[in-house]
């Protein structure tokens, strides 16, 4: 207001080349991932249960930078508005702290990952055993760093192992990005901006079973079949991990 | 070694690993092959005709676990006794809630169960200590018994279709006032015969909640039966009684004195203390841990501190070798 009247714009745009897509150079023979992993190589994954005291259950997880912390509350008593149900609800939520991405609150874009947390949650969850009950699983990502999906239903999976929710198996959650003939797991914020496709996989390990598969972009059918068997190696790796965090719990509350 | 968040020394560490280890040596031994995780198969044989209990599920005609626990075996039966579970009420069991609302003939308590618990009107004694109905006037009234948010112990009386009923009969239950409420897991508060302690030497009472409530107040002398009558003050008085007139000798009455807080606090900290360490909580080691406190000359926030911590453990470990000695 009191400022000269053509001195400044009355808007604030940013400038075209920080909202350009920047693809990584995939065509050059000596391309590699800008943390300098292999293309099927992982992240290094780090679980750690009872990260929240005041919840029923809780763990953090962190693959490379991105890093997840998940709550979770119940069974408790549905809400008055919900009708009768022979089998418990769960509810998922999943948000991002302001700082967790490069760019300040970009992470509050992401509105279905609730939806998909619940879809990949559901089936590994014995819903029987709480009628009339529900089970609240919070996620927050501290820092986002690529793929926070997978690890926002994997630290989740081993928060309600944590609460003692009865669950058929532990779920794992791994993605692969697709960047014209080469595959890439486990990418990071870079590479999925650039990337041509990308398919997440969630699955129960021990069962053999697959509770997602999330397909975005063009895909071809041997490129699928290739990625799904990277997806499914990865997970049964990932699952050896949390199940060895989850047996050191339960050794030392045994003693 | 047990997790333990404390900002322990390496001292302190070597100190309390080696309590822990001998609690630990003290304790029945427990097979190491009986804890199992999420989908871990526990082996049966099948030839016994197997009963698959809590915590487990068939897969291809395997039992595998459905939860992360100890494998129990009871004579055929087979289940998984979870880590970490929500409190399960049993019929009896003394019980330490907070209103959350308070509804048609009832109040709603959380006890920290699955569900609410319902405390009926009905279930519970009038202020006037008369036998009677419950009439409308009692039900507009039942925000001068209890309100929101309110502490009331209270005893479970059984499963309806509704929901877990409590009642509170006796001049032991009801409304605690002057004191902390404070929340362990209820897996360290075993069933005993007596759950309501009164420390006469600290002038404070004690009442361990099978639910992981526990409450810890000043000692409220049991009040006569027959109070005035509330019915046959005026309409209005009785509607909407003026809670801000509050003379001063009833002041005088609801001040705690120093001391009597102090040992409250006390008490607290012992038990936050145990639940840290995560010992069971029974009276004997409270009144321990607080004699350990005083005859340290320690101040009533050091008693959260590690070296406090470890020393607890170590007497803990005494008090139980010396115990299997007399055995």
């Amino acid at each position: 207001m009191a400022g000269k009247g053509g001195a400044t714009p009355a808007t604030y745009s940013p400038s075209p080349t920080t909202n350009r897509k920047k693809k990584p150079p995939i065509f050059k023979e000596d391309w590699v991932r800008p943390d300098g992993r292999g293309f099927h190589q992982c992240r290094p994954a780090f679980f750690r249960t009872g990260a929240v005291n005041a919840a029923s259950g809780s763990a953090y997880a962190e693959f490379g930078n991105t890093k997840v912390i998940v709550s979770v509350f119940g069974p408790r008593e549905s809400k008055k508005a919900m009708m009768y149900s022979d089998i418990g609800r769960l509810n998922c939520n999943v948000s991002f702290t302001t700082f967790a991405t490069p760019i300040r609150g970009q992470g509050s874009d992401h509105k279905e990952y609730c939806a998909m947390l619940h879809k990949a949650l559901e089936g590994a969850i014995i819903l029987e055993t709480f009628p009339k009950t529900t089970v609240d699983v919070f996620a927050l990502v501290l820092e986002s760093s690529g793929s926070d999906l997978p690890v926002v239903i994997s630290c989740a999976s081993l928060a309600l192992a944590d609460a003692g929710i009865m669950m058929y198996d532990i779920v794992a959650s791994v993605s692969v990005s697709c960047f014209n003939k080469n595959l890439v797991i486990d990418p990071i914020l870079e590479e999925e901006i650039g990337q041509d496709g990308s398919l997440m996989i969630t699955c129960m390990p021990s069962r053999y079973e697959i509770t997602q598969l999330t397909v975005t972009g063009e895909w071809s059918t041997t490129k699928i079949n290739e990625g799904m068997q990277l997806c499914l190696d990865a997970c049964a790796k990932l699952a050896k991990i949390m199940r060895s965090c989850l047996k050191e719990v339960a050794s030392d509350s045994q003693e | 070694m047990r997790e333990i968040q404390l900002p322990l020394s390496q001292t302190q560490k070597v100190r309390l690993q080696k309590a822990l280890e001998q609690l630990e040596s003290l304790s029945t031994k427990v097979n190491s092959d009986a804890s199992v995780i999420i989908a871990d198969s526990i082996h049966v044989n099948h030839e016994d005709g197997v009963l698959k209990g809590h915590g487990t599920a068939d897969l291809n005609g395997e039992v595998v676990a459905t939860l992360c626990g100890v494998v129990e075996r009871v004579n055929k039966l087979v289940y998984v006794r979870a880590l970490r579970s929500r409190y399960k009420p049993e019929v009896g069991d003394i019980v330490i809630g907070r209103v959350v609302e308070v509804a048609q003939k009832r109040w709603r308590l959380e006890i920290n169960y699955n569900q609410d618990a319902v405390l009926l009107l009905s279930s519970m004694n009038m202020p006037d200590g008369v036998q009677r109905r419950r009439t409308a006037v009692d039900e507009l009234n039942m925000r001068c018994i209890f309100e929101e948010n309110d502490v009331v112990c209270a005893e479970v009386r059984g499963f309806q279709h509704d929901g877990l009923h409590l009642q509170a009969r006796s001049r032991k239950y009801g409304k605690l006032n002057r004191g902390q409420l404070l929340t362990v897991p209820p897996y360290l508060v075993k069933r005993q015969k007596q759950h309501f302690h009164h420390l006469e030497e600290f002038g404070i009472d004690l009442i361990l909640g099978c639910n992981g409530f526990i409450w810890v107040g000043e000692h409220v002398e049991a009040k006569d039966d027959m109070i005035e009558d509330q019915v046959s003050q005026s309409d209005s008085q009785v509607l909407f009684p003026n809670k801000n007139c509050v003379s001063l000798e009833e002041q005088e009455k609801n001040y705690t004195i120093l001391e009597t807080r102090k040992y409250i606090s006390r008490a607290a900290n012992a038990v936050r203390v145990l639940s840290t360490l995560g010992f069971n909580i029974t009276l004997e080691i409270i009144k321990g841990i607080i004699d350990l406190s005083l005859s340290m000359n320690l101040d009533i926030h050091d008693m959260l501190g590690s070296e406090f911590c470890v020393l607890v453990a170590e007497k803990e470990a005494e008090r139980r070798s010396s115990m299997k000695k007399r055995r």
